[in-house]
């Protein structure tokens, strides 16, 4: 056996995973505020990165200025969402709202052909493609970048949920009643994760963008994202990160072995049992919010 | 008459309220609750007393209710489209039924979740080590979550979390559900400390008619979603109607007499 192409394949995996725990986070911020997994987030993702792209690549604007401007104009695009597509249907059963989310996603791949077309464009982060050693493991550079803004919003997040702010949301995604009861706004609190989960997209777009360009297929990221978002437990934002690596490491291994023997393109294959198997497994996830029952 | 009116925090003229512009849950209510006083609305199951809370607190909103008729009351003045956020930013605060802490969040955090927006910190803290003083179980407790307290202690954590948002009138809907006797008394006990301390209005509604009379100054007797019976705590409890019905009956019944005479309730026919 290979010792070092197992650790390669192990710690690209886990890196690699990273990026997917990124898209991810997203995921868990509406799940944790609706209890509906946005499948629109692709679609966020995708736009995310598109906007970006008309700052830098159309109008020529340095990056460093066209990322944040997209995050501001993205954290409305969120609160515009909820305010127009979602709000009224509160109280509704969740499979409307989970149609409302796949019919955004749809949407917005339309938008952006319209708009820009299907050819893919590269993101130009300049990220060097050199081979990086560490040791005896070649590295890539982007996977690293992003598995370090994973980590950087993931302690973000963490910090949030402990702010005033950041309470009131739990205290939504507990009890709408009662939240209301005490005279907290659900809708403004559900209409900030919407906005914060699309900056969260646009983290997401630049860092896969420039991994695989962008174009429409950035929002199928979504299985991806969804299966570690599933596996972490939906509304656990240590979840979305642990579930990443995991997720990254089964694999990259699994199919850095099974593409050997099958010729390769193993890779959804892996993702997919993982994400079956949780759901018949482990339903709530690894780190999953179980409904408390007393006795 | 007037007097009393302009001394009200609260009052309702024959509200109607229409539940998928169907229903009707209640039909014509009318009540008053003093400035500092406390009241109770009493009755039996789905007499239409949480729809009442509902229909002040605006919380109708939510399950597709609505006031159809008549015109609430608050300090004054007219509250039919004031969004229930508001209205508790106005002083009103319901503790809904089935106590419904935030349970995944600590008790400290409960507290903080209900702290209004504008709140400082220095504040916020006075007012928790306020309600800590009120339950000092809660304090024991105030670390661990809230899904895990036991009933009675959720119970006192609802009322905290309430007295966070700093009210002029606490509505409290079934406090006593589910709680041993001595629970009771002790959440009363506090209820009618914080009344006389904060000169916080408190509307209750109870079915247990034996102790809610026992602190309030007022009663409303609601049936069938309407108010019956309205009178002070003294004369309620004397009634022998009231007593028969909702403190468990008089002395010395004969139960085989009940089984050929079932008396109606009067205020029915």
């Amino acid at each position: 056996m290979d010792w070092v192409f197992l650790a390669e394949l192990t710690v690209n995996g886990a890196i690699t995973g990273l990026s997917y725990s990124l898209f991810a986070i997203g995921l868990v911020l509406i799940y944790k505020s609706s209890s509906v997994p946005n499948l629109a987030q692709g679609g966020l993702t995708m736009l995310g990165a598109y906007v970006v792209l008309a700052f830098s690549y159309e109008l020529g604007w340095p990056l460093w200025v066209a990322i944040p401007l997209a995050a501001v104009i993205m954290f409305f695009v969120g609160l515009g969402i909820e305010r127009v597509a979602l709000r009224r249907l509160a109280g509704r059963p969740i499979v409307m709202i989970l149609m409302m989310t796949l019919g955004i996603d749809i949407f917005l791949r339309g938008t952006t052909l319209a708009i820009w077309g299907g050819a893919p464009r590269p993101m130009g982060l300049g990220v060097s493609y050199d081979p990086f050693f560490v040791g005896p493991l070649l590295l890539s550079r982007i996977h690293i970048v992003g598995a370090l803004v994973a980590i950087a919003l993931f302690v973000a997040f963490m910090l949030f949920f402990r702010s005033r702010q950041g309470i009131r949301l739990r205290a939504i995604s507990d009890d709408y009643m009662a939240s209301w009861s005490v005279g907290i706004s659900v809708e403004r609190g559900v209409g900030l994760s919407w906005a914060l989960a699309s900056v969260v997209a646009v983290a997401t777009g630049v860092i896969w963008g420039e991994i695989q360009g962008v174009d429409q297929t950035l929002s199928l990221l979504l299985l991806k994202g969804l299966t570690v978002a599933v596996l972490g437990g939906l509304d656990s934002i240590v979840g979305a990160i642990v579930a990443g690596i995991l997720l990254g490491i089964v694999e990259n291994v699994g199919s850095g072995y099974l593409d050997q023997m099958v010729g390769g393109g193993s890779r959804d294959l892996v993702v997919a049992a993982v994400l079956i198997l949780t759901v018949m497994l482990r339903p709530h996830g690894l780190f999953g919010r179980h409904d408390i029952e007393r006795i | 008459m007037s007097s009393e009116e302009t001394n009200s925090i609260l009052s309702l003229n024959s509200i109607e309220v229409l539940y998928d512009s169907v229903l009707l849950a209640i039909k014509g209510v009318s009540l008053e609750v003093p400035n500092g006083g406390m009241v109770a609305l009493l009755g039996s199951n789905g007499a239409g007393k949480s729809t009442t809370l509902k229909a002040i607190s605006g919380l109708l909103k939510s399950e597709r209710g609505r006031v159809s008729r008549g015109e609430i009351r608050f300090d004054g003045k007219i509250i039919g489209d004031v969004p229930p956020q508001d209205r508790v930013h106005m002083g009103i605060c319901h503790v809904i039924e089935g106590r419904r802490v935030f349970e995944h969040l600590t008790p400290d955090e409960n507290l903080e979740a209900a702290a209004p927006v504008s709140m400082s910190r220095q504040k916020i803290n006075d007012e928790k080590a306020r309600i800590y003083e009120y339950f000092p179980r809660l304090a024991e407790r105030k670390a661990s979550q809230s899904g895990y307290l036991s009933g009675g202690e959720q119970q006192m954590l609802a009322i905290g979390r309430a007295l966070m948002t700093q009210p002029r009138l606490l509505m409290l809907d079934e406090p006593s559900l589910g709680l041993a006797p001595f629970l009771v008394a002790e959440i009363f006990g506090i209820l009618q400390k914080i009344n006389r301390e904060q000169g916080v209005s408190i509307l209750l509604v109870e079915q247990n008619a034996l102790a809610a009379l026992e602190i309030v100054s007022h009663g409303y007797l609601i049936e069938n979603g309407r108010v019956v019976m309205h009178d002070t705590a003294e004369a309620l409890k004397a009634n022998s109607d009231i007593q028969e019905f909702y403190l468990g009956g008089g002395e010395g019944k004969n139960f085989h007499d009940i089984k050929h005479y079932r008396r109606r309730k009067r205020w029915l026919s």
